[in-house]
Parts: structure tokens; C-alpha cells; sequence
């Protein structure tokens, strides 16, 4: 066998392995899609409905707009507020991330240049992400029940900002970390505060870091769960709690809606991704290319 | 103006020392070069001068004013960094501009000024460019401009010139030749090659393992090496050093070594017979082709290098024993053939067991 047979064989292989993950990576997200606009006979059918026919916009009618035809008999639907939920997640993810990487920065510069954190300090740091946060929620919600934060937006964003500390601190410092001293030190010694240098100078050169850093933690408190449903009840539940609400008490999932509303849910995360997308390239390959 | 003193400096990093006292004066105007091998404390010394290393102790004076407490940039110095240190995400406009917008210059008066610059160190023609667009050589002249637009009183440059190749080296050294005639600013330049070093400076100061080893004038340093470290440090190629003892017969001091015997100038007569270390520059050693003489070795490698030949020759140790003779004549020789070397008493340096030179009287 000569060498560039070898190799097209290689590739034809590395294509089919490819493509097969990619489809079992996929199927899901087309599940999800596909679900959501068919009609509530096809949910379950067998065998399996791949394509909806024909497709209804029933699902996304009745969860995003209100508008359920038949009569609900399922106790659960009169607590569904995604729109309200859609508000709540929005509020509390954006203000808790901002508020993460804001924080994280200015600890990871400080770690970067002054050496304010020693190496263990720093690895403590990400051990707080370690501990399973099923450990602490529930004394965590006795201290939410006693300081009136528990089922409010400011609780969440207070628990959401420190438990993405620890990832906003180490994403970033590595970004900081790669921003040559010498830079920094030119631009001291040309005039600029220590406040304008790194206004000026750092910031401009991780920017795409910290978006990146941002984009990764905001899925995570969109979609986090746990926190969410113990320190929170009625009043402020996110979208991945208004998620489990559909489920009716006499027919099971209502896998419609729930696809409709799942839709919803990961939209705005696409939406976020596509905008910064040039970022994020630059962002997570941020180190690996010498320069 | 200014002028630069260096009171008992030392700077430690938890227990490494990396400056030692270090006592200077830098006269106004002066080329000082720094110099001497990686970890010597020469670059610590022009950062603690910055700014950028709080020194452990002693004082850093400006034109008698100390300014240890000063934060860098009001010290009132411009510096060029080794790896250029331009700002990436700026054209090179602004990053030679940004100086100038630190200290509120108006824009009309920044534009010209970025201007006369560029055209001094030739680089208008990439104002516009960004950084990652130049090559080495131009990065390292945008960011000379960047430090002469704001006109500071004297330059740091850290290795300015190591990251780039031998031809740009020759064409900015003698670059920095130039602006230092013409600016007529004091510029302190830290550097670990010696070439650089003897070209450039007024006066260059050999430092070792955080101290001052020598100081003076390149000529200086050359023909009068303080110790066998100097010696073996200027000088391409180094100079022969040959482990030997000093022994004195009938009155006449003479060097012995497993392969040398040579006659010394009476100015060692006083000197107590003992272990040295001979040395003598390559271009002082004499080459008698016929093979007469006390001195005779074998050619191990002839390497013709056009103006010049040398001869290498194996003395017994590890490195090379090196004579260089003018000219070609001796290109063709075979390799083996003994060789009578001679050595001028007068050329001759002999360096102690601690590794400083013996004084002749």
C-alpha cells in the first residue's frame, strides 16, 4: 500500500469516526428542536416521528405566549411562568457573571502581578469549586431563610457570583499572565498610572479573554439547577426550574411544551455565542500560539 | 541632564543576593555599558535604576536627588526593553505617540513631534502598521522612537539588541552610536556581549555574581584586565589560559605546565613561585613555522578566516589553545605540524589563585 493511499484511508476513517460523533452529538439538539414543533400525538409515537407533520407552532404558542388549548387540567401549569423565569435567569446569570469576572479580574491581577495569592492559595481557591454544592445548600438555605435572601434575584446573583469566582479568577489570570510585564512597564515609564495601564494597555490585550471567561461562565449559572430550586421557591425561579415544571401529574412529560421552552432556553446562549464569536476563537486559544 | 550615582545598592530576593553594594557614579553624557554573563545582576541594577526593583538597600540618586521612593515615571528616564515591549493593539503612531498623551501634549504639537522621530530613527514609513507587522529590527527602532519622543534625560536599554540577528545588531548598535552623539544624553546600556560592550562605551562595567568586577574605559578592560573572569570574558577569541606554576631559577621567574615553559619578565621576580594562570591574548602569540623554539605543539586546527588564520592547538586541556597570525600564508598548513610558539614577556598576564591579577613591579 503506497503512503498516499494510507493516508486517504486514514482520512476517510477520521471522517466516518467524525461524522458518527458528531451525529450522537447532534441528535439531541435535533430531538429537542424537532419536538417542539410537533403535536402532542407525535411526543411518544413509535415508531418515532423525525420529521413533525405537520409542524405546529402549538408549543411555543402555549408556553411563550399563554395561550393553552386545551384546559389544563395538570395542577403544575398554573405555576408555569416562563416568560417570567426567562426575565429571572436573564437578571441573575448577566449580573452574577458580570460581577464574577468583574471581581475574578481584579483578584487574578492581583495574583498576576503582586503575587497577592500564593500558588496554594490559588489552588484553594478552585478547591471551593470542589466541594459539591449539595453539601452546603441546605445550611446555605437556613443562613438564605434567616438573612430574607432565600427566593429572591439578590440571593441567587450573591450565590452565583462567589461560587463562579474561583473559574472567573483562573481563567483570567492566565489571560493577565500572558500579557508580557514588560508591556505594562513601558507604558509606566512613559507616563501612565498604574490605573491607566491597565485600563489602556491590559485590558484592550485580554479582552477577548475575558469574554471568553464570560461566555463560559454565564452557561453555567444559566443553566445551573441545584442553588436554584433549594434557595429558591416561587417567586424568582429560572428557566432550568420552570423546565421541570412540565411535567403533568396525569399524562407524564409534556414533552412539547418542554422542548418549546428547552428551545428557549438555549437560544439566547447561541445568540450571546454567535455575537462574540470572534472572541471566543481568540479567547480559548489565548496562550497556545507563540508569539 | 543627568547625572546617576549608585550608593551601596543591593538588592536581595528572599536569600539569592542579586546586587552586592554596588557603588557608581554615571558622569552626565556617559555611554555605560553593563555587561557580563546571565544572573550577574546587571539587568537588576537598570531595573532597580527604572524603577521597577525596590532595592534592598542603599541609595539611587538623579542628579543628586534620591529617588528610590520615585515611582518610574517620574524619574524622569526612557527605556528600551529587550523584547521590544510594544504595545500590539496600538499602530506604531500610537504607540510612539503615547508618551506624549501621557503628558497631556497637545495633538497638534504630539503629530510633529512623533513626526521628527520616526524620520530620526527612519521609521515613518510604518507609522501606520502595527506592531505585529514589523520585523525585529523595525519593532526595536519603533521603540526607540516611542523612548525619544519624550525626550527623558537618560536611557535604559535592556539588551536591546539580543533578539535580533548580526547584521541588524551592527546596523542598530551603530544606530545607538549615533543618537548618542547626537542627543548628548547619558545612556546606560546592559548587554552580556562583550563586543557590544567595547564598541559602544565610554565606559563599561564588568559585573559578576552581583558585583562591580571592573571598571573603565573598553580599552581599559582589554589590555588591563583586573582578573582571569575579565580576561576570559573580552575578547573573540578569548584569551589562552594555561593552569600552570610560577617557579624562579637562578633569579629568573619562569611558568611551567604540563606542556608550556616560558620565560617571564623580571617584573615577577618578586612574585612567590606558586600555582598561576598564564594568559596571553591569541594575537599576541608568536608563531615560528621552522618549529625551533622551547615552546613547540602540534597544529590540531587551521581555520582561515580571510584577514586573519588561527591555529588551534591542544595544550592539555579542555579548551583550545588559540594563535592567530595575519593573513593567509599559514591557511594551507596540514594539520600536526609542530609549531614553535612565542610568547612576548610583556604581553604576558599571570592571574592568582583567587583569580585576580598579579601585579608586575
Amino acid at each position: 500500500m503506497t503512503k498516499s493511499t494510507r493516508r486517504r484511508i486514514g482520512s476517510l476513517v477520521r471522517y466516518v469516526l467524525l461524522t458518527f460523533w458528531a451525529v450522537i452529538a447532534f441528535f439531541p439538539i435535533y430531538w429537542m428542536v424537532s419536538t417542539s414543533f410537533k403535536i402532542d400525538t407525535q411526543w411518544f409515537a413509535w415508531p418515532p416521528v423525525y420529521f413533525p407533520d405537520p409542524p405546529t407552532l402549538a408549543n411555543y404558542a402555549a408556553v411563550w405566549l399563554g395561550r393553552e388549548e386545551v384546559a389544563s387540567t395538570q395542577f403544575t401549569l398554573s405555576m408555569q411562568r416562563p416568560l417570567q423565569s426567562l426575565m429571572n435567569s436573564t437578571i441573575i446569570s448577566f449580573t452574577s457573571t458580570f460581577l464574577a469576572v468583574a471581581f475574578g479580574s481584579v483578584i487574578a491581577y492581583g495574583a498576576s502581578r503582586y503575587k497577592v495569592l500564593t500558588e496554594a492559595r490559588m489552588f484553594q481557591l478552585l478547591m471551593l469549586r470542589m466541594i459539591p454544592p449539595i453539601v452546603v445548600v441546605a445550611p446555605l438555605s437556613l443562613y438564605y431563610s434567616a438573612l430574607g435572601l432565600l427566593d429572591t434575584r439578590f440571593g441567587l446573583i450573591v450565590i452565583y457570583s462567589i461560587t463562579s469566582l474561583p473559574y472567573a479568577v483562573w481563567m483570567t489570570k492566565s489571560f493577565i499572565d500572558e500579557v508580557p510585564r514588560e508591556v505594562e512597564q513601558a507604558a509606566e515609564i512613559l507616563g501612565a498610572s498604574r490605573w491607566r495601564t491597565v485600563f489602556e494597555i491590559v485590558l484592550p490585550l485580554i479582552r477577548s479573554g475575558l469574554v471568553a471567561t464570560f461566555l463560559f461562565i454565564l452557561i453555567l449559572t444559566w443553566s445551573e439547577y441545584l442553588l436554584a430550586l433549594i434557595l429558591s421557591k416561587t417567586e424568582v425561579a429560572t428557566l432550568p426550574i420552570e423546565l421541570s415544571k412540565y411535567q403533568g401529574s396525569t399524562e407524564g412529560r409534556v414533552y412539547g411544551r418542554q422542548a418549546a421552552l428547552a428551545v428557549g432556553i438555549t437560544l439566547p446562549l447561541m445568540i450571546v455565542g454567535l455575537i462574540i464569536r470572534k472572541h471566543l476563537a481568540r479567547g480559548f486559544s489565548f496562550g497556545m500560539v507563540r508569539r | 541632564m543627568a547625572r546617576i550615582e549608585l550608593r551601596n545598592l543591593r538588592k536581595e530576593y528572599g536569600s539569592v543576593v542579586a546586587v552586592k553594594n554596588v557603588d557608581l557614579e554615571i558622569r552626565d553624557g556617559e555611554f555605560i555599558v553593563f555587561v557580563g554573563p546571565s544572573g550577574c545582576g546587571k539587568t537588576t541594577t537598570l531595573r532597580m535604576i527604572a524603577g521597577f526593583e525596590d532595592p534592598t538597600a542603599g541609595e539611587i540618586r538623579i542628579d543628586g536627588q534620591v529617588v528610590n521612593d520615585l515611582e518610574p515615571r517620574d524619574r524622569g528616564l526612557g527605556m528600551v526593553f529587550q523584547s521590544h515591549a510594544l504595545f500590539p493593539h496600538k499602530s506604531v503612531a500610537q504607540n510612539i505617540e503615547f508618551g506624549l498623551r501621557m503628558k497631556r501634549v497637545p495633538e497638534a504639537e504630539r503629530k510633529k513631534r512623533v513626526r521628527e522621530v520616526a524620520e530620526m530613527v527612519r521609521v515613518t514609513h510604518l507609522l501606520d502598521k502595527m506592531p505585529a507587522q514589523c520585523s525585529g529590527g523595525e519593532s526595536q527602532r519603533v521603540a526607540l522612537a516611542r523612548t525619544l519622543v519624550t525626550n527623558p534625560s537618560t536611557f535604559l536599554l535592556d539588551e536591546p539588541l539580543s533578539s535580533l540577528d548580526a547584521k541588524l545588531r551592527r546596523e542598530l548598535r551603530a544606530e545607538c552610536d549615533r543618537l548618542h552623539e547626537e542627543l548628548k544624553r547619558t545612556f546606560i546600556y546592559v548587554t552580556h556581549d562583550q563586543e557590544e560592550a567595547m564598541t559602544l562605551a565610554d565606559r563599561i562595567v564588568v559585573m559578576r555574581a552581583g558585583q562591580i568586577e571592573q571598571m573603565g574605559s573598553p580599552l581599559d578592560i582589554y589590555s588591563q584586565p583586573a582578573s582571569y573572569f575579565v580576561a576570559d570574558f573580552f575578547g573573540s577569541p578569548s584569551m589562552n589560559l594555561v593552569a600552570g606554576e610560577i617557579v624562579h631559577e637562578g633569579g629568573t621567574p619562569r611558568f611551567r605546565s604540563p606542556r608550556f615553559d616560558i620565560d617571564l619578565s623580571n617584573r615577577y621576580a618578586g612574585t612567590p613561585p606558586g600555582k598561576v594562570t598564564l594568559g596571553i591574548r591569541p594575537e599576541h602569540v608568536g608563531v615560528g613555522v621552522n618549529g625551533e623554539g622551547g615552546n613547540v605543539l602540534p597544529v590540531r586546527l587551521v581555520e582561515p578566516l580571510g584577514k586573519d588564520t588561527l591555529l588551534y592547538f591542544d595544550d592539555g586541556t579542555e579548551r583550545a589553545f588559540v594563535a592567530v597570525t595575519e593573513g593567509l600564508a599559514n591557511a594551507a598548513m596540514k594539520s600536526g605540524t609542530p609549531i614553535a610558539l612565542k610568547f612576548d614577556p610583556a604581553k604576558i598576564y599571570l592571574f592568582g589563585a583567587d583569580g585576580k591579577r598579579i601585579a608586575a613591579r
